[in-house]
């Protein structure tokens, strides 16, 4: 632990030990959630960091877009994952859900782009509640298994009826999202979209875990009888945060239609869902801001792979293992003992040099 | 006029006889002590008055409603509160939310409203966390409530694990072995604290091994043997009771 | 009327089927039953039987019996560098990292071969001849029959080793009683290393017997695996019996289906028998010794 170390520092150790203890204010520290303040001044740098990002990086915004979307699912899925205990490895039809409704209804059917917005989070929300309800009695392994297979269903529902979906090749030319006529066409735009849409959302999900039912997910995760016994509906519950995360993916997949202009199966596989699990475990369980950072990561991450081609997803899962044997609790937990570590480091250097002086 | 009436109770998991015919009634504002050996059926017996397991014959009542094979959570809400043989706290949660999440059901909200933070909800908020509080003092925990749970003493856990029971109000609480792992002082304050809960009109049912301590605060004793009762009378009757004697010293049966 | 003519001859189709995924449902379930990991990557096993054999005997040009052989070995010494590499390391983590891990490692496998070996599907000749043989109406190819015999060779010989040598008592210890059998000296991460082999190879003696009938290529593990997975929960989680009896019976309701609804759905009547069974009866057929029926 970090040892009270005494007396003289070289004006190059204060400087290094200020700059780590800086870097650990900013990185969202994964403890405990119940804090009684809302917005801390972090939020505050965060909120300067988005907005200052398209003036000082206009070039990453397309791709600070699609982390964006990502982030939303991810944030969504920590409630289920994170906080709540369960699994899910077909949260990726949810997205699909919500980009195949949108799709549908703004080329065939005309709908608005926000209509169709709410209409995808309604239309995931309610495939969540059907496969919910029987799905979410098992637990660990076979709560996986049953989701994936949802997913898996989800896919070969989507190739074969082609009528509606367009089969394999999806749904072209899907309008961009626009706003009574405000359409949002550029990257920028776009940009502010999808982030706006974020930020609500996190504000959203803050309140939730404040409130009464983060204590309850954190309690049926924990330990489902105790929770039973001072009256938690547990199944309510863990149905309630299962069509809560779906209706977020369903909203990011409605904005990924609107942003890309195209639905197509191949975007919404088991791949994805992977993608998104491994967002939740690595950003860190039981906290909002982690999945946000690992979506980011790890957009960026897949994003500079594919310039290797066919050396990117076998990199990937290796690169995925890494991340799991080494940061099983999520990169924050263990950057901030990491960070304790090394400027404790200076300490017992210090000592070192004196005794051998 | 009893509280809870346990009638007839039997419960047989795969063949195996847990509980034969068990018939108890626990009077309003009475402590109730349960004893027995090791595998008598004790915390069966809890379980199946908690919801947690259903009875394969028989019927309970509580205040006089049924409430053989109802949910645990519906029957929480009736007003039972329990506490567990071995410790269940939620042990990442600081000490104050794990008895907030004890007032769940008695906090407003509900996913939408709490999720815009609607008025009512900060202000249900604020005084929930004021009555966590005042539960925390009363148990004497009310230093540590920032905490997280799990870096309390064990002997805090127990406490923190009544307290949540207490959270919901209860009329009836079922306590599993509290006294289990705990040093004589603080046997000697849970006992206390019991003896205060009794005096506020709540109605007790005990299941220990302490026998010092059940005999000393409970108005009644029940003791079960091989899933059968054997004695329910007056502590001093109980003690005196052959039968009992006869299961303890000799100790035949499943348990021994 | 007419879907039931073709059922005689789907039935059979089925049956072939059944036989690989009853041979991948119990390689899920001798790992499930050392150490209570599932590993998701036991399709690329399958997948790697085929890939390596066609590697072996296009690329080295060794004979066929000869690459069959190498592949087999090689495909175990992967599983045995799997457990080493991830599983080991991660024995203490929570299932869910667990389930991850070996998500991980399937994505890795399955694209490395893709890199290795190509993406284009590769197809074996089959072992003895392509003339099927007529079964009162129903058209057999001498390679199901392969299939068949290899199977029911392969439970035998597990069923000899679990029972009759020390160290598949051994296993057989570890996964009834954990505790008890660590106790008495028996290593539990040994035994689970054992598994990993056992099971890697059973999934690449099928694969490279099923390679001749239908094609093998990167992508085909996953599928298969998850199939395999399905096959030992319906018939019984963490049972051998259950994964045979699971597997054959998924592959005839599998194969018999397409008879009634479209071809393109068939994969999705897998995941709907999962749902089916995962709702109302999620021990298996045949019971599971893993799940606990209070609780459930």
């Amino acid at each position: 632990m970090v040892t009270k170390h005494q007396h003289e520092f070289r004006k190059r150790d204060l400087f290094l030990t200020g700059g780590l203890w800086l870097i650990s204010l900013i990185l969202p520290n994964p403890h405990l959630p119940y804090r009684k303040e809302f917005l801390k001044k972090r939020d505050f740098l965060y909120l300067g960091v988005l907005v200052l990002l398209p003036m000082v990086w206009p070039d990453s915004l397309f791709l600070m877009g699609l982390a964006g979307i990502y982030a939303i699912v991810a944030l969504g899925l920590s409630l289920f994952l994170g906080y709540a205990g369960q699994i899910s490895l077909g949260h990726a039809a949810f997205f699909g859900i919500g980009a195949y409704t949108t799709a549908i209804l703004t080329t065939r059917y005309g709908v608005t782009s926000v209509g169709a917005f709410w209409a995808a989070a309604a239309a995931a929300a309610l495939c969540a509640y059907l496969i919910g309800k029987p799905i979410l009695k098992l637990k660990g392994y076979f709560l996986a298994l049953a989701t994936l297979g949802f997913g898996e269903i989800f896919l070969v529902i989507v190739r074969e009826a082609r009528d509606l979906t367009g089969g394999v090749s999806g749904i072209f030319g899907v309008p961009l999202f626009s706003v009574a006529g405000f359409a949002f066409d550029t990257y920028l735009k776009q940009y502010c979209l999808i982030w706006g849409t974020l930020i609500g959302l996190v504000l959203f999900a803050k309140n939730l875990v404040r409130s009464k039912i983060g204590r309850a997910l954190l309690a049926v995760a924990a330990s489902e009888d105790a929770a039973a016994s001072v009256g938690i509906n547990v199944v309510q519950v863990k149905l309630g945060v299962f069509v809560i995360s779906a209706a977020f993916a369903g909203l990011a997949g409605s904005l990924f239609a609107g942003v890309m202009s195209t639905a197509s199966p191949d975007a919404f596989g088991l791949g994805l869902s992977v993608l998104m699990v491994m967002m939740v475990i690595i950003g860190g369980m039981g906290t909002l801001y982690g999945p946000i950072f690992a979506a980011i990561f790890l957009t960026w991450l897949t994003n500079a792979l594919a310039a290797y081609q066919e050396y990117s997803l076998p990199i990937f899962g290796v690169i995925i293992l890494l991340l799991l044997i080494f940061f099983p609790d999520g990169v924050g937990t263990r950057l901030n003992a990491r960070l304790i570590y090394l400027i404790s480091y200076w300490g017992r250097k210090q000592r070192r040099e004196r005794v051998d002086t | 006029m009893s509280l809870l009436a346990i009638d007839s109770i039997s419960k047989s998991y795969d063949g195996v006889l847990a509980l034969n015919r068990v018939s108890l009634a626990v009077r309003q504002g009475t402590i109730k002590g349960l004893i027995g050996s090791n595998g008598a059926g004790k915390t069966t017996l809890f379980h199946l008055i908690s919801g947690m397991e259903s009875p394969t014959a028989g019927q309970i009542s509580f205040a006089g409603v049924d409430i053989t094979g109802k949910a645990p959570h519906e029957i929480a809400v009736l007003g039972v509160g329990r506490t567990f043989q071995t410790i269940q706290i939620w042990g990442t949660m600081t000490v104050v939310e794990n008895i907030l999440a004890g007032m769940h059901t008695r906090v407003p909200g509900n996913l939408l409203s709490c999720g815009l933070w609607l008025p009512w909800i900060h202000k249900g908020e604020k005084a929930a966390l004021k009555e966590a509080k005042g539960i925390l003092e009363f148990l004497g925990l009310l230093g540590r409530w920032k905490w997280p749970a799990m870096q309390l003493s064990f002997g805090q856990q127990k406490m923190l694990e009544l307290g949540r029971a207490l959270a919901m109000r209860p009329r009836l609480l079922l306590l599993d072995e509290p006294a289990a792992g705990l040093t004589p002082a603080e046997v000697k304050k849970l006992s206390e604290k019991v003896c205060e809960l009794k005096g506020q009109g709540i109605t007790i049912v005990v299941v220990e091994h302490h026998q010092g301590m059940v005999m000393e605060i409970a108005d009644e004793v029940a003791v079960l043997h091989n899933g059968e009762l054997i004695a329910d009378n007056t502590p001093a009757a109980v003690k005196r009771d052959r039968r009992v004697i006869e299961a303890y010293l000799t100790g035949g049966g499943r348990g021994a | 009327m007419t879907p039931w003519i073709h059922i005689p001859q789907l039935f059979a189709a089925g049956i072939t089927m059944g036989a690989i995924y009853a041979l991948v449902a119990l390689g899920f379930v001798i790992i499930v039953r050392a150490s209570q990991i599932i590993n998701f990557a036991q399709g690329e096993f399958v997948m790697l039987g085929g890939v390596l054999t066609f590697f072996f005997i296009t690329g080295c040009g060794l004979p066929y019996p000869l690459a069959a052989l190498l592949a087999v070995v090689s495909t175990v010494c992967i599983g045995l560098l799997l457990h080493l590499l991830v599983i080991y390391p991660l024995r203490k983590a929570s299932p869910l990292i667990l389930i991850m891990a070996t998500l991980g490692a399937s994505i890795c496998l399955s694209n490395t071969s893709a890199l290795l070996f190509g993406t284009l599907p590769k197809v074996l000749p089959p072992f003895s001849g392509g003339l099927s043989l007529q079964l009162g109406g129903v058209a057999i190819a001498p390679q199901s029959l392969w299939v068949l015999g290899a199977t029911f060779s392969l439970l035998f010989a597990l069923h000899r080793l679990s029972h009759r040598t020390l160290v598949g008592k051994a296993m057989e210890a570890s996964s009834t009683d954990p505790l008890g059998a660590d106790l008495a000296g028996i290593s539990r991460n040994l035994m689970v290393f054992f598994a990993f082999g056992a099971s890697a190879g059973m999934g690449s003696i099928a694969g490279v017997l099923v390679t001749p009938l239908f094609y093998t290529s990167y992508s085909a593990g996953t599928l298969l695996g998850l199939k395999g997975f399905i096959a030992a929960v319906l018939g019984g989680w963490g049972k051998n019996s259950g994964a045979i009896l699971g597997g054959f019976v998924l592959g005839i309701v599998e194969s018999v289906s397409v008879a009634f609804i479209p071809a393109g759905y068939k994969d999705g009547v897998a995941f709907v028998v999962l749902l089916l069974i995962l709702y109302f009866r999620p021990k298996g057929i045949l019971g599971s010794p893993f799940i606990d029926s209070r609780r459930w």
